[in-house]
C-alpha cells in the first residue's frame, strides 16, 4: 500500500488556477523527484502537502488514512491539521534557520516543545538524538555555531536535521540547493543521496537532472499547474513521451 | 546657593523621572495591544485603530496634554485630573501609539519563512511567537526604541503647561532672580540622564549580537 496518495488536489490563487487535477502516489521507502519550469506550481504542491496551503479541491491520504479532503470541514481544523502536517517535513529553498539557536538548538526546539506539551522523551535523549542528527549531516563540529557562522551548505544540512528530529513519514525538499553556490551544492546533494541509501521517503522539487534521475524511484514533470508526465526516471528524462517535456529538458541542456 | 540650587532641581527631576518611568510602565504594554489591534484580522478593529494612532501621532503632544487635562471640564463639566495623572494619560497614550508602530515594524521585518518553519515543525502559534519571533522582533527594535525613550525624556519638559513642576520649571524660576546657570546646570541632569539611557541601550544591542 502507498504511504502517500494525493488525489485530484486543486489549488487557486484568486482566479488563477495555480495546481490543476494533481494525482499521484508514492511508495515507503520512495523518493520522488518533481521537475519543471519557474512557476509551474511545484513549490505550490509542496505547501499543500506541508499545509501551509490549503487546497482548495482533492485529498491527501497518508497510509491509508485520508488526512485532508477539502469537501470534508471536519479534516481542516488548526488542531487537526497541526498534528497532520507532522507526516511531513519541509526542507525549504532558504533555509529559514532560526537566527538565534545553535545548530543544535535549532534542531532540537520543536521535538522538545513537542516533548513538554505531551510528554515522552527526556531532554537529554532529544539532545543525544539532535547530535546524532547533526553528525549524520556531517557536522558534528557544528553544533554550538549559530546560523550566520556557517555555510550555505552547512545551514541547509542543518534544517534537513531539523526536518528529520520530527521523524516526518515524508520529507520534502523545495529545491534544496538553488539558494547556494555551485560548489556547495554537493555537499548538500550527498546528504539527501545518503538518506535516498537509507529509505527515507522523500518528495524533491529539484532543477539538479543527473540528480533527479540518479536519486529518485518515480519523476514527475510539472507544467502550468497539471502534471504532464510521471513515471521511472530513466524514461521521463532521458526518453520523454511528451513533447513539453522534451522541450524543458533540451532547454535546460542548451 | 550651589545646595539649594541642586535640591530644587533634584526635585524637579524627581518629577520628571517618575513620568519618564510611569509613561513606560504602562505605554510599552498598552502598545503591544495596539499593535496586535492594528494587524487584527477584523478590518472595522484595524481602522478603528489605525485612524486613532494617525490622530495621536498627528498632532501635537502638547495640544494632547492641554486636551486632556482641560477637556473633560469643558466638554463634559466633569472634575479636572490631578495635574500629574492627566499628564502622564496623554503621555501614556501618546507614547503607546508610537511604540505600536515600532512593534509592528519589528513583527513584520521577521520573514514570513521564519513563521512557517515552525509551523511546519508542529508549533503552535503561542510557540512561534515566543520561542521564534519575540527574540528577532526584540532585537529589530532596540535601535528605534532607544531614540523613542530619549525623545520621552526631553518631552517631559512639556508637562509645564499644565503646572506639573518639572525640572526646567525648577531651573527656569532663577531667572528672575537674575542667575542663568541653573539653566546649564539642568541641561546636565539630561545629559546624565539621556548618556545612561545610551550606555544601557548600546548594551543591549551587544547583548544580542550573537545572532544576525
Ligand atoms: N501566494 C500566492 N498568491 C498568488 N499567486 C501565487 C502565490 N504563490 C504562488 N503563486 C503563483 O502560482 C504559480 C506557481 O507558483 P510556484 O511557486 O508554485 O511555482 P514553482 O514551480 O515553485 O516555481 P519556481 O521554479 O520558480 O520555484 C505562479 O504563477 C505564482 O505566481
Ligand atoms: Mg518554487
Amino acid at each position: 500500500m502507498a504511504i502517500l496518495e494525493v488525489k485530484h488536489i486543486e489549488k487557486n490563487f484568486g482566479d488563477t488556477q495555480v495546481l490543476s487535477d494533481i494525482s499521484f502516489s508514492l511508495e515507503q521507502g520512495q523518493a520522488l523527484s518533481i521537475i519543471g519550469s519557474s512557476g509551474s506550481g511545484k513549490t505550490t504542491l509542496l505547501r499543500c502537502l506541508n499545509f501551509l496551503e490549503r487546497p482548495d479541491g482533492g485529498n491527501i491520504s497518508v497510509n491509508g488514512k485520508v488526512i485532508f479532503d477539502a469537501q470534508d470541514p471536519a479534516t481542516q481544523s488548526e488542531a487537526q491539521i497541526r498534528k497532520k502536517r507532522l507526516h511531513f517535513g519541509l526542507v525549504f529553498q532558504n533555509f529559514n534557520l532560526f537566527p538565534q539557536y545553535t545548530a543544535l538548538q535549532n534542531v532540537t526546539l520543536a521535538r522538545e516543545l513537542m516533548a513538554k506539551e505531551h510528554g515522552g522523551e527526556s531532554k537529554a535523549q532529544i539532545l543525544e538524538a539532535g547530535k546524532a542528527l547533526l553528525k549524520q549531516m556531517g557536522l558534528e563540529d557544528r553544533a554550538g555555531h549559530y546560523p550566520h557562522q556557517l555555510s550555505g551548505g552547512q545551514q541547509q544540512r542543518v534544517a534537513i536535521a531539523r526536518a528529520l528530529a520530527m521523524r516526518p513519514d515524508i520529507l520534502c525538499f523545495d529545491e534544496p540547493t538553488s539558494a547556494l553556490d555551485p560548489e556547495l551544492t554537493g555537499e548538500v546533494l550527498r546528504v539527501i543521496r545518503e538518506l535516498a541509501v537509507q529509505k527515507t521517503t522523500m518528495i524533491i522539487v529539484t532543477h539538479e537532472m543527473n540528480f533527479a534521475r540518479d536519486v529518485s524511484d518515480q519523476v514527475i514533470f510539472m507544467d502550468g499547474g497539471v502534471i504532464v508526465e510521471q513515471g521511472d526516471p530513466q524514461q521521463v528524462i532521458n526518453h520523454p513521451r511528451e513533447e513539453r517535456t522534451r522541450q524543458f529538458l533540451s532547454r535546460r541542456e542548451g | 546657593m550651589l545646595l539649594d540650587v541642586t535640591l530644587s532641581l533634584l526635585e524637579g527631576f524627581g518629577t520628571t523621572v517618575e513620568l519618564f518611568a510611569l509613561t513606560l510602565l504602562l505605554a510599552l504594554p498598552l502598545g503591544l495591544i495596539i499593535c496586535f489591534g492594528s494587524m487584527s484580522r477584523f478590518a472595522p478593529l484595524r481602522w478603528i485603530i489605525k485612524t486613532v494612532v494617525w490622530i495621536v501621532r498627528g498632532s501635537p503632544l502638547l495640544l494632547q496634554v492641554l486636551i486632556i487635562f482641560y477637556g473633560p471640564g469643558l466638554m463634559f463639566g466633569l472634575p479636572l485630573l490631578p495635574r500629574f495623572t492627566a499628564a502622564l494619560l496623554a503621555f501614556v497614550i501618546n507614547y503607546a501609539c508610537y511604540f505600536s508602530e515600532i512593534y509592528r515594524g519589528g513583527i513584520q521585518s521577521v520573514s514570513r519563512g521564519q513563521y512557517e518553519a515552525g509551523q511546519v515543525l508542529g508549533m503552535t502559534k503561542s510557540q512561534i511567537f515566543f520561542k521564534v519571533t519575540l527574540l528577532q522582533v526584540i532585537k529589530r527594535i532596540i535601535p528605534p526604541m532607544g531614540n523613542e525613550w530619549i525623545t520621552l525624556v526631553k518631552d517631559t519638559a512639556l508637562v509645564r503647561v499644565i503646572s506639573v513642576y518639572e525640572i526646567i520649571w525648577m531651573g527656569e524660576s532663577y531667572i528672575k532672580k537674575g542667575l542663568i546657570w541653573p539653566l546649564f546646570y539642568t541641561m546636565v541632569f539630561y545629559l546624565l540622564f539621556n548618556g545612561l539611557l545610551t550606555v544601557f541601550f548600546g548594551w543591549l544591542e551587544k547583548k544580542l549580537d550573537y545572532f544576525k
